[in-house]
Formats: C-alpha cells, sequence, structure tokens
C-alpha cells in the first residue's frame, strides 16, 4: 500500500507543477493576439510561408490560417467569424451597398494557365483565344481538329477527337477568372453566361467537374483530350503531370504564355487604372506582352474590428505582407509563382489597411 | 429516473422536428419563388454575381437566377437504387455463408472483417475509387460493358471518363454491404436451433431448409436493413462528390454519364452560394435539403409500411 500512495504524492506533486505551469502558459496567452485567417485555396500556400516567417518578426500575434474558399473567406470576414477573408475575387457592388465598411486590399498578383492533355503535343505550347474557349466551354468548338483552332496553329497535327472542357464545381476565383475572360473576350458569351465564382455551365457532351485545383490537376491528367484552368501556384503539379501549356491571346491579339515577365507587363498595364478601393479586374489588359489573365489577391477586411489592439495587429501584418522586403520578397512569391504588387498599388493598400480601426 | 428517461427522448424528438422547420423557415422564401419549378426542371443558376440584384415577385435576386433540381432528384435516386440492388442480394448471400457454410471459429473473424468494412470512413471510399476504380472502370470495364451488354436499355453508349453513375452506385454498394451482412447474419444466428434441426429431420436438404425455414424468419432484419443502407446512400456526402462527375444541368443519358447527389452538391455549391448578396442562393441550398430529407422521410414510411403489410400477410397464412 505504502508505496503506491507515495506514487501517488508523487503524481501530485507534478500535476500540481503542471497546473502551474499551464496557468503560467494562460497568463503569457492573454497578451497574445489570434487572428483567424479563411479563404482563398490559392493563398492559403502563401499564408503558410508567410506565417513562421512572421512568427519570428511578431511572436505575440498568432495567425491561423484555413483554405476554405473565397466565399467562405468573403463570408467569414463580413460576419466577423474571421479577421481576415482571403479571396481570388473582390466582393461585387451590390454585397458592398450592403456592407459598406469591408476593405478589399490586394496582397499579391496570381494568374491562370489553361492547360490541356493531347496525346503527343502537351510538349507544345498550343495557341488559344477567348472566343475559342468559350467555344469549347459551351459546346459549339466540339473537336480538337476544329477549323478555328486548327487557324492558331498551322502546322500543328492536331487529332480529331472531342474535346473534354473540365470546369471546377466548387466556387472558385480560378472560375472567376477564367469566366471573366471569356466574358471581356467574347460578347456571346458575356450575354449568356456571364462571369462569376459559379456558373452555370453550358451543358457540353463529356465535361467533367472537378474539386479544387489538385482535382482538375487529376481529371486532366487522367483523362486525355482534356483542357482546363488552373492556378499557376499549382505549376509544379502540372509539369509533374505533363500537361500542356496554353499561349493566350491577348486584347492586343498576340499569344502570350504565362510567365512571370507577362504578368507584369500586364500588372503594369492596369496599375493606373486600378481605384482607391481597389475592386478590379486585372483580365484581359492592354499591351502587347500582357498575359490576359491575372487577378489580385484579396484580404477581405472589416474596416471596424473588436479591439483596437487587433486592428493595430492587422496593420503591422499587412504592411510585413505587402513589403518587398517583407511578404513580398521574391523567395516567398516565387515557390507559389505569384508576382509582387507594384509600387504604386502597394501605396493604394496602405491607405486601405490606415483604415482598420 | 422514468420522467428523465422521457424528457431525454423528447428532445431528440424535438431536435428532429427543429431541424426541419429551421430550414423550411430558411428555404421559405426560395420555395415562393421557385414554386414546383425546383422538382421538374434541369437548371440550376445562381444568376450573374456581379450584376445588380433584381425584384421577382417581390423577392431581392440575382439577374438570371434559376433553380431547378429535376438532375439531382433522379441523380440522388437512381445511384442509391444501383447500390440498394447490387447490395440487399450480395449482402444476403454474403450472411448466409458467414451465418451457414464455415466454421464458428472462422466466422468471428470473417464477420469481423466486415464490419470493419462498414467503419471505413467514405473519403476512404471515395479517394480509393478516385485513385483505383476510376481509371480501371474506364479503360476495361465500361468499354467492355458497352460492347457486350449494349443492346440492354442505357447500357450502350458513349462510356465517358469513369466518373458517374456506376461509378457511384458501385461505392455506393460497397459502403452499404457490410449493413446489410452484419444485421442479416445476426438474425440468421440469433433464429431458434430447433427450428432449422427439425426441417432437417423432416428431410429437407439444407438449402430448402434456409429458403423455406430460416431465411422468412430474417425478412424484418432484411427489409431493416435495406431501409438503413438507403437511408445511407441516399445521404452520403464526400465519396459521391469525388466520384459522381458532378454533372450540372443535364440528366444522365446512360449509366456511364456523370451525375450529381443532393448531398453532395450542397457541399460543392455552398462557396459560391454565400457569394450572393440577396442571399437566395443559400436559401435554395436550403431547399434541396428540405427535399433530401422529405425525400428520406418518404422513402423510411414507404419501407416501414412494406414492413407492416408483410407482417399482415404473414400472420394471415402462416407459412
Amino acid at each position: 500500500m505504502k508505496p503506491f500512495a507515495t506514487i501517488l504524492q508523487r503524481r501530485g506533486a507534478r500535476l500540481a507543477i503542471f497546473c502551474l505551469a499551464l496557468a503560467c502558459a494562460g497568463a503569457l496567452a492573454a497578451q497574445t493576439i489570434n487572428l483567424l485567417e479563411t479563404g482563398s485555396s490559392l493563398l492559403y500556400p502563401l499564408f503558410n510561408l508567410w506565417l513562421p516567417a512572421y512568427h519570428r518578426i511578431a511572436p505575440e500575434v498568432r495567425i491561423t490560417t484555413q483554405s476554405t474558399g473565397s466565399g467562405t473567406g468573403i463570408s467569414d470576414a463580413v460576419a466577423g467569424i474571421a479577421q481576415i477573408g482571403a479571396s481570388d475575387a473582390y466582393m461585387a457592388d451590390a454585397m458592398m451597398r450592403q456592407h459598406p465598411g469591408m476593405l478589399n486590399i490586394p496582397l499579391a498578383i496570381s494568374m491562370q494557365m489553361v492547360n490541356y492533355n493531347l496525346p503527343g503535343l502537351n510538349g507544345r505550347n498550343l495557341k488559344l483565344s477567348g472566343p475559342v474557349l468559350a467555344g469549347i466551354y459551351s459546346g459549339s468548338i466540339r473537336y480538337w481538329d476544329d477549323g478555328q483552332i486548327q487557324a492558331m496553329n498551322p502546322g500543328v497535327r492536331l487529332p480529331h477527337h472531342a474535346i473534354i472542357p473540365v470546369h471546377r464545381t466548387d466556387g472558385s476565383g480560378d472560375t472567376f477568372i477564367f469566366t471573366q475572360y471569356l466574358s471581356f473576350s467574347t460578347p456571346s458569351w458575356s450575354n449568356n453566361v456571364s462571369y462569376g465564382t459559379t456558373i452555370s455551365w453550358p451543358a457540353v457532351p463529356g465535361e467533367l467537374g472537378a474539386e479544387g485545383n489538385p482535382g482538375m490537376v487529376t481529371a486532366t491528367q487522367g483523362n486525355p483530350y482534356t483542357i482546363a484552368y488552373i492556378g499557376t501556384s499549382y505549376e509544379q503539379a502540372i509539369r509533374r503531370a505533363r500537361l500542356g501549356i496554353a499561349a493566350l491571346k491577348n486584347r492586343a491579339g498576340q499569344f502570350v504564355l504565362p510567365t512571370s515577365a507577362t504578368a507584369k507587363a500586364a500588372a503594369a498595364q492596369m496599375v493606373a487604372k486600378t481605384p482607391k478601393d481597389e475592386r478590379i479586374s486585372l483580365i484581359f489588359a492592354p499591351g502587347p506582352t500582357s498575359y490576359p489573365i491575372i487577378n489580385y489577391e484579396y484580404a477581405i477586411v472589416n474596416s471596424r474590428q473588436a479591439s483596437a489592439a487587433i486592428a493595430a495587429a492587422m496593420r503591422k501584418f499587412f504592411t510585413w505582407a505587402m513589403s518587398s522586403s517583407g511578404g513580398n520578397a521574391p523567395h516567398f512569391l516565387n515557390q507559389v509563382n505569384f508576382v509582387a504588387l507594384p509600387a504604386p498599388v502597394v501605396r493604394l493598400s496602405a491607405a486601405q489597411v490606415a483604415q482598420i480601426q | 429516473m422514468r420522467r428523465v428517461y422521457a424528457a431525454l427522448a423528447a428532445l431528440v424528438a424535438a431536435i428532429l422536428v427543429a431541424i426541419v422547420a429551421f430550414f423550411a423557415v430558411e428555404a421559405w422564401p426560395a420555395i415562393g419563388l421557385n414554386g414546383w419549378h425546383f422538382l421538374t426542371h434541369d437548371v440550376w443558376d445562381v444568376g450573374r454575381q456581379y450584376g445588380n440584384p433584381i425584384l421577382r415577385d417581390g423577392r431581392l435576386v440575382l439577374p438570371g437566377a434559376h433553380y431547378g433540381i429535376l438532375f439531382l432528384i433522379v441523380g440522388t435516386l437512381l445511384s442509391t437504387a444501383i447500390a440498394v440492388v447490387l447490395a440487399v442480394p450480395i449482402g444476403v448471400l454474403a450472411a448466409i455463408f458467414l451465418a451457414e457454410c464455415i466454421p464458428a471459429a472462422l466466422r468471428t473473424w470473417v464477420s469481423f472483417f466486415v464490419e470493419m468494412l462498414a467503419a471505413i470512413p467514405s473519403v476512404v471510399f471515395g479517394l480509393w475509387g478516385y485513385i483505383f476504380l476510376i481509371p480501371f472502370l474506364a479503360r476495361h470495364v465500361f468499354p467492355w460493358m458497352a460492347a457486350h451488354l449494349g443492346f440492354l436499355p442505357y447500357f450502350g453508349g458513349a462510356t465517358g471518363s469513369g466518373y458517374g453513375l456506376l461509378t457511384s452506385g458501385l461505392v455506393l454498394a460497397l459502403m452499404i454491404v457490410p449493413l446489410v451482412t452484419s444485421t442479416v447474419r445476426d438474425a440468421l444466428v440469433a433464429q431458434p436451433h430447433g427450428l432449422r434441426d427439425a426441417a432437417l429431420a423432416l428431410g429437407a436438404t439444407r438449402f430448402e431448409t434456409l429458403r423455406t425455414v430460416q431465411l422468412p424468419g430474417t425478412r424484418r432484419a432484411m427489409t431493416g436493413s435495406a431501409i438503413l443502407a438507403t437511408g445511407r446512400a441516399l445521404g452520403e456526402t464526400m465519396a459521391v462528390l469525388m466520384i459522381s462527375g458532378n454533372a450540372l444541368n443535364y440528366l444522365p443519358t446512360n449509366i456511364y454519364s456523370p451525375i450529381s447527389t443532393m448531398a453532395s452538391f450542397i457541399v460543392s455549391q455552398l462557396d459560391g452560394a454565400l457569394q450572393d448578396p440577396t442571399g437566395m442562393a443559400v436559401r435554395a441550398l436550403a431547399e434541396v435539403a428540405l427535399v433530401l430529407c422529405l425525400i428520406s422521410v418518404v422513402v423510411n414510411s414507404l419501407a416501414r409500411g412494406l414492413l407492416y403489410w408483410q407482417d399482415r400477410i404473414s400472420s394471415a397464412w402462416p407459412a
């Protein structure tokens, strides 16, 4: 009996020490500020790169990141569930009228690729245009050797095989920017389907719906003769899957590949047009070397926060995230194929960040 | 103590009513807007998210918004029907095998494995379907079926990419087989041994004993397990989301066609619906949830009615 009692006593002492330690940790934790970020699955990898680095700079702030999809990010930020809602799309006018205190703050620039799985031709960069893609996704262009595709790609032996268009089934910022490219370049698409994060896709025989960017890569890889739109953060996965990358026709009529140079050229064209609230589409930018599908990646934030301390922590984090020596440094952005914000845009964003109170 | 039990039982019932009532209230504006079109049309379109909301019948909606879910109802019912039609006979045969045809020592182990099949989370089935089953079916099985069974209605035609109705039905069947097997096996084992011995003593063969004495006694268990299995298949979300092809706005043309089910559609559409400033898209999803609840209740009631009717018949004409 006696040894058992001793063990119990020892246990009790250990427990007391443990409880004391917990209490101390609790007292320290009371000073840390917890921020929650939910939303875009494209921004999620970047946040995962940022957070450990930022924790070394500001250990008093604890940021939790969740990949939930842009729509949930916006709605969580509006409802006050999350402090930061990450979104590939800016809020619509109607939503801004309902929630006038919300800010749309660009954190970086992303781009999107059009990929295909054409046996034997994936090494070549096929040339495609907005109207041709609109034709494929609405079912008026059914075969790979269609006259319109052939005319853009002279000398390429295209197979007479039905095209399988792949689209996202979940609400997605990728769908938003892809359908904007189709809408801005093709009046009939703009009139009949328009753009948004969720689209009532025209029924095309054989078409596939996929969940998330990883689902788009697997569906395209697993099915020859497919075509898909995928965010460039997945470029490594696309190269591993040996999918083709299309050169897209821009507003100036040139076919350009998605590279950081063409994305920067497009961004440079749109800087002067960016309004104070920074809600603008960068799709189909003018300029001969501009890549047509780039977008701002937004933090959706309520300008009225619960406490001054939270607001201050958010301002500090955003200032770091947008700085070229902080979160917009190449060693972060290159890993996810994002492009840094141009200096004038950083100034606009800083003015918005200052409104967070 | 009895009052505590009564209160707890009442609470469970109240939660069920409260959930249905909540969805009815949430979906009410959508029900008024959509009318019967909701059940009979094949267009789900949340409208132009970046357009200006318009007034329609006194309700604020996005321009171009239309909500019709016939394709979801058809996809849900067909995939569940395929799963149940495949799973019930296989499950019953497996139960007979486990109860009658293998030594008792081995039976415990094999039964354990069958029950473990029921413990696998559905997303694991989905992933397996996605990585293994879909390419296998698309390359080897479906083309063979279309070539050799094409004379049957809905078995011919384009076999597609492997995502679709039959794939969903097969994976759902795998998920519900253990439910059927374990329930029916327990019922078989629980039967009085005297009945079986008496039948054998009268000169009936093993098969005759099984068919005329043992299986009729498990009829309730069989129907009950089929109800459970149907309920699980109707509401299965994650696995179906990964393998159904998520067809939007069209009906399947054959058993290889992509489909969507109501449960998986709610998951895949919620994020986009949250961006509707009028809130109508979320209300329409609540209406989908309500319809799914109603279908489950109707299917359960039908099965219970069948059970009741079976009992009446068997008590009127004893075997």
